[in-house]
């Protein structure tokens, strides 16, 4: 148990440790009991020195390569190495050994549906899980490209209804179920003070810019932080062409006094 | 410098031994610009015939934007100086010139080194995508060496009858009078007296700012600020085995590690590769976003040697005043690189060119003084032709270089045949060219489809966060 714990510390010494451990779990927990030790070296992931070079060469029964065994010591060093402009810095003796992307699913560089289904159909939805566990692992630790492991994968291969069922559809109740809410107390408050009744006020042209604002309020405001941002997405998209018409007003002090044209 | 004996604003000059000409193509200009209501001309008076001499201009800075004006000036029979600090100067560059640009500018076929047909887009999760498939056989991106073509752009205008000056251009002089002379007060460098030069003045009838983003002449007019970005490129001599794979192909990396507004990558020069990034609101980061471009490139890039390190800045677009009485700006002074995709030399050449197109014609082949309202002339034509062109590029940097799942859209998107026709089309010949619309229609859901993927899997990686 304690070399397994210590066998899961490597990992832990990298910058970013939580993320590291998922991709490391995917592959190397083949059974669930191992999850157990999981949440315990999470537990102590702070204690980020911690033997590297011996404790990996234990770890027997795993499909991961043996690439991936005491670099995380190296790679912040070598990195500086290569902050240092203007030398020779010969590459080839800094970052040889790197973790990288690994998965038993993840084959010659795309995901291999067929491991993948349940009951004899794809399941979309790990799929999509996998590729986002892939993503954060690249944001976090990023990795270089080569040519000899292409990534191929491409989303759209994906179905557009397993995207929808997941994403497009709950958020779609949830606006939807705003939008009722917000239109049956607005029907309730009007008809109450002014006894038109839900049929009338359809026919209204006031009221039928007030659903339009609602829905559109309910569509594009979802956060306090949205109506600032929509703000600024208003300005930024004027902000170019403002730049370019500058070369067009004239100052005061220039002799000619001019009107500024919007072309 | 001769002076004219003025009799009234109005009209009539009358100069010591020349007959009055009534300058005929004042009223013209007059009324177009009323027409246009957007600016007054200046020149509601002619402008005289200069007696006994050419118009003289002088063009501060000798990269493509000089040396294309300078050459233009001095065919249009106008006596022109070229003055340029460093004449060997090796500017960090990307490099890439469109091809039209070897046709326009009729460039001699090797100042090019490298003809690049095929580029590699890769996402930030190493999605690479391959660009070029629907290039023709003679089209292509040209890499030269700055100081090659700049050197070359001088040489032609020295040979067209301009006066090349290795010198620096300290601080201008502005005129008192509508006709007064510019003083150019500038350090002339002859090679023998070692760094420092000898300081000097000049006095010119107009000049022209091409001495790029840290412009003095642009600050000698208070053109006004812009904001830039910082490129940082590293140069690389990489293995033999490793440089044949960049032989004809370049590679653009996006990616939050690379750059949070910009792209890296990695051009293919004469004998060695620049890797290289830029960013406009992270410049402190630059050195980080670099090692993470090399990173990203490190097996095809894994054995090489740096031997140079360079860093310029970049417009990101033009400045508030591009032209002031009788100088104007072009090139990086003025601003004129696009957005997303970074690019400055065609243009400069361009509106260096443009620039002298426009005094010429103004000058009536130099014999004439211009104004403000000939110049202006040039920044008319030039915004009707590529403001189009910043703009689309505006909005594709807006939208696609925002974040990752933006990118990874992007990256997605450039893998469909119709955008990289419709991309190098528009890159290589300078027209935004109308595409159908049936396929504009499929591009567009194909884009929404990419970019609603593209964040509904980075909404994915946030609940992993959590």
């Amino acid at each position: 148990m304690s070399i397994s714990m210590a066998l899961f510390s490597p990992p832990i010494s990298s910058p970013l440790q939580n993320s590291n451990l998922i991709p490391k779990i995917s592959l190397s927990l083949l059974s669930t009991k191992r999850l157990s030790l999981v949440s315990l070296t999470r537990a102590s992931s702070d204690n980020g020195t911690s033997t590297p070079a011996s404790a990996t060469t234990v770890e027997a029964p795993t499909p991961k390569p043996v690439s991936v065994e005491e670099v995380l010591a190296e790679s912040p060093s070598a990195s500086e190495n290569g902050a240092v402009g203007g030398e020779e810095i010969d590459m080839t003796t800094t970052m040889m050994t790197e973790i990288k992307f690994q998965d038993a699913k993840w084959v010659n560089g795309t995901w291999d549906l067929k491991q993948f289904e349940k009951e004899g159909k794809t399941d979309w939805d790990s799929v999509i899980v996998a590729e986002a566990k892939r993503r954060k692992w690249l944001e976090d630790n990023p990795e270089t490209t080569s040519n000899d492991e292409p990534v191929l994968f491409d989303t759209s291969i994906i179905p557009w209804w397993a995207w929808m069922k997941r994403y497009h559809l709950p958020e779609a109740e949830l606006l939807n179920g705003r939008a009722a809410m917000v239109g049956f107390f607005m029907a309730y408050f009007v008809d109450s003070l002014t006894g038109v009744g839900l049929v009338d006020q359809m026919g209204n042209f006031f009221c039928k810019t007030l659903l339009f604002v609602a829905v559109a309020g309910v569509l594009f405001i979802r956060k306090n932080e949205d109506l600032d941002k929509l703000k600024g997405l208003i300005e930024e998209t004027t902000l170019y062409d403002k730049q370019w018409q500058a070369a067009w007003k004239e100052p005061e002090s220039s002799s000619s006094s001019t009107v500024s044209s919007k072309k | 410098m001769a002076t004219f004996a003025l009799k009234s604003f109005t009209g009539l000059r009358q100069s010591p031994t020349d007959q009055i000409t009534f300058v005929s193509n004042v009223p013209s200009s007059l009324s177009r610009s009323q027409r246009r209501t957007s600016l007054k001309v200046t020149a509601s008076r002619a402008s005289p015939k200069l007696a006994n001499r050419s118009l003289r201009v002088a063009v501060i800075g000798g990269g493509p934007a000089g040396g294309a004006a300078a050459e233009t000036l001095a065919q249009g029979g106008i006596e022109t100086i070229l003055i340029e600090r460093k004449m060997d100067n090796c500017k960090p560059c990307g490099g890439a010139i469109p091809l039209c640009m070897v046709g326009e500018f009729n460039l001699p076929l090797d100042i090019i080194d490298r003809r690049v047909t095929k580029m590699k887009m890769i996402s930030p999760s190493n999605i690479a995508v391959d660009i070029g498939r629907t290039l023709k056989e003679h089209e292509y991106i040209g890499m030269v060496r700055r100081e090659v073509l700049d050197q070359y752009l001088r040489e032609r205008a020295e040979k067209s009858g301009a006066t090349v000056i290795n010198g620096l251009f300290l601080k201008m002089d502005l005129p008192e009078n509508w006709d007064s002379p510019y003083v150019l007060h500038y350090t002339e460098y002859d090679g023998k007296t070692g760094a420092t030069g000898q300081k000097k003045t000049m006095e010119v009838d107009a000049v022209i700012g091409a001495d790029g983003a840290n412009s003095r002449v642009a600050k000698s007019i208070g053109a006004g600020d812009y904001d830039y970005a910082i490129a940082f490129q590293e140069r690389i001599r990489i293995p033999d085995d490793k440089m044949t794979y960049y032989e004809d192909l370049a590679e653009m990396y996006v990616g939050d590690d690379v750059s949070p507004d910009f792209y890296g990558w990695v051009f293919p020069k004469c004998d060695h590769v620049a890797v290289g990034t830029g960013t406009v609101t992270h410049k402190g980061d630059i050195k980080k976003f670099q090692l993470a471009t090399r990173n990203r490139a490190k097996d095809k890039i894994l054995g090489g040697k740096i031997i140079r390190v360079e860093a310029h800045p970049i417009p990101e677009h033009p400045r508030p005043r591009r032209l002031s009485k009788r100088v104007a700006l072009v090139g990086d002074a003025a601003g004129y690189v696009t957005k997303c995709s970074g690019e400055g030399i065609y243009f400069a050449a361009k509106s260096g060119r443009m620039c002298a197109e426009a005094i010429v014609e103004g000058s009536q082949n130099g014999k004439k003084m211009i104004d403000e309202s000939d110049l202006r002339k040039y920044l008319e034509k030039w915004d009707k032709t590529y403001l189009p062109t910043y703009r689309v590029l505006d909005v594709l940097q807006k939208v696609f270089y925002r974040s990752n799942p933006a990118r990874e859209a992007f990256v997605e998107m450039c893998g469909d045949e119709y955008v990289q026709k419709m991309t190098f089309d528009s890159y290589l010949y300078k027209r935004v060219a109308p595409g159908s619309p049936l396929e504009d229609l499929k591009l567009a859901v194909n884009t929404i489809g990419s970019v609603f993927r593209a964040n509904a899997l980075r909404r994915e990686i946030e609940k992993l966060n959590v």
